[in-house]
């Protein structure tokens, strides 16, 4: 092998860093397009026995947003082995515990169950906040897109920009502002 | 791939220094047909061997052709290749055109190609003209000296435009129209 081919070869299979924000992002959803990334299914050159998965870093992981009223409805099933140790955890109450355990969780559930998961999930880090080790940081040459539109609040657009914004129409006189 | 053939040799298409491109060598070195003299399963062989074999042998001189009668033995074609290859041939109660057609595979063929499971039905020694895929290949290069994470490359740029922009537009086009038009207070 040419030293030409043998970088060439090096720079097919390097793995590539990807960052996604999870800020209102529905981490089923998400899940689908990280699983893409973290396994290597992007790429041209994929196949199953080619270790060609790249690394994901998910920021903003305690800002998720769940669909309707799956906070409450949706539960996580955990049993420890011991007759009675089955225990059931409802969303709200393990994003309190942990919040990146429902986007992992997620990530994890969108693979199919073979060995390589595991492996795969390796690649995978989730910080629930933006601050990310400057170490992780510094290897990212990517960002994925967020599936949603992460809506702008009134209040944290610019005054000036709010006051320039067209007047559909006029309150009637007798309209009582509150 | 099935299982069964798991120990099938694996291999390209490929034409041996190029063959047929310029000159042909036929890769057929030699060829023994053994066969017997009495038993019903030779017939076709021995047809053969009486009316086709000498124009054979005249028409490939660079093919060796040996005879090997055995008593009591089934009709059998042994072809040895150019690459070393050795190929066996039951011929036992073929018709005499099955066995011209048979020979006329051995003759024509590179080697021992049924043996081999390809890999793929084409094979090229030039398989990418622009190079081969890299991780930056078609990025777009405003990534190189980005700060990631960044809403403009994060962001789903693919949704329909929102009420709000388009509201936002139809207001500027106004504007440019009339001049003075009311806002917010």
């Amino acid at each position: 092998m040419s030293a030409f081919k043998r970088v060439q070869q090096w720079a097919t299979f390097a793995r590539t860093w990807h960052v996604f924000d999870c800020k209102w992002q529905d981490p089923y959803d998400s899940a689908q397009v990280i699983k893409k990334y973290l396994m290597g299914l992007h790429k041209p050159i994929y196949h199953p026995t080619n270790d060609c998965g790249d690394v994901v870093v998910c920021i903003n992981s305690r800002d998720i947003a769940l669909r309707g009223d799956e906070w409450r409805k949706r539960a996580y099933f955990h049993h420890t082995g011991y007759p009675g140790g089955a225990s059931w955890t409802l969303a709200w109450e393990l994003h309190n515990k942990d919040p990146t355990m429902i986007i992992r969780k997620a990530i994890y559930r969108s693979m199919k169950g073979n060995l390589q998961r595991r492996h795969t999930m390796e690649r995978l880090f989730i910080f629930p906040g933006e601050d990310v080790p400057q170490d992780i940081m510094q290897n990212v040459t990517n960002q994925i897109r967020q599936l949603r539109l992460v809506p702008t609040r009134l209040d944290h657009i610019p005054e000036e920009e709010v006051q320039k914004y067209p007047k559909v129409m006029d309150y009637p006189q007798d309209y009582v502002l509150k | 791939m099935s299982n069964k053939h798991l120990f099938l040799n694996s291999g390209f298409v490929r034409a041996p220094l190029q063959n047929g491109v310029g000159r042909y060598v036929c890769q057929l070195q030699r060829i023994v047909l053994k066969f017997c003299k009495t038993h019903g399963s030779c017939r076709g062989l021995r047809d053969f061997i009486e009316q086709d074999l000498v124009d054979f042998a005249k028409q490939n001189p660079g093919v060796v052709v040996y005879l090997k009668p055995r008593r009591h033995r089934g009709p059998v074609a042994v072809a040895e290749y150019l690459n070393g290859d050795r190929v066996w041939m039951n011929l036992a109660n073929k018709t005499h055109s099955e066995i011209t057609k048979w020979i006329e595979v051995l003759r024509t063929q590179q080697g021992d190609i049924a043996s081999t499971r390809l890999r793929k039905y084409q094979y090229t020694d030039h398989p990418s003209i622009q190079g081969p895929w890299t991780p930056f290949t078609f990025k777009n290069p405003e990534l190189n000296t980005a700060v990631l994470p960044d809403q403009k490359f994060g962001a789903n740029d693919r949704l329909p435009m929102s009420a709000t922009e388009q509201l936002r537009l139809m207001f500027e086009k106004q504007k440019l129209e009339e001049g003075d038009v009311k806002t917010a207070e």
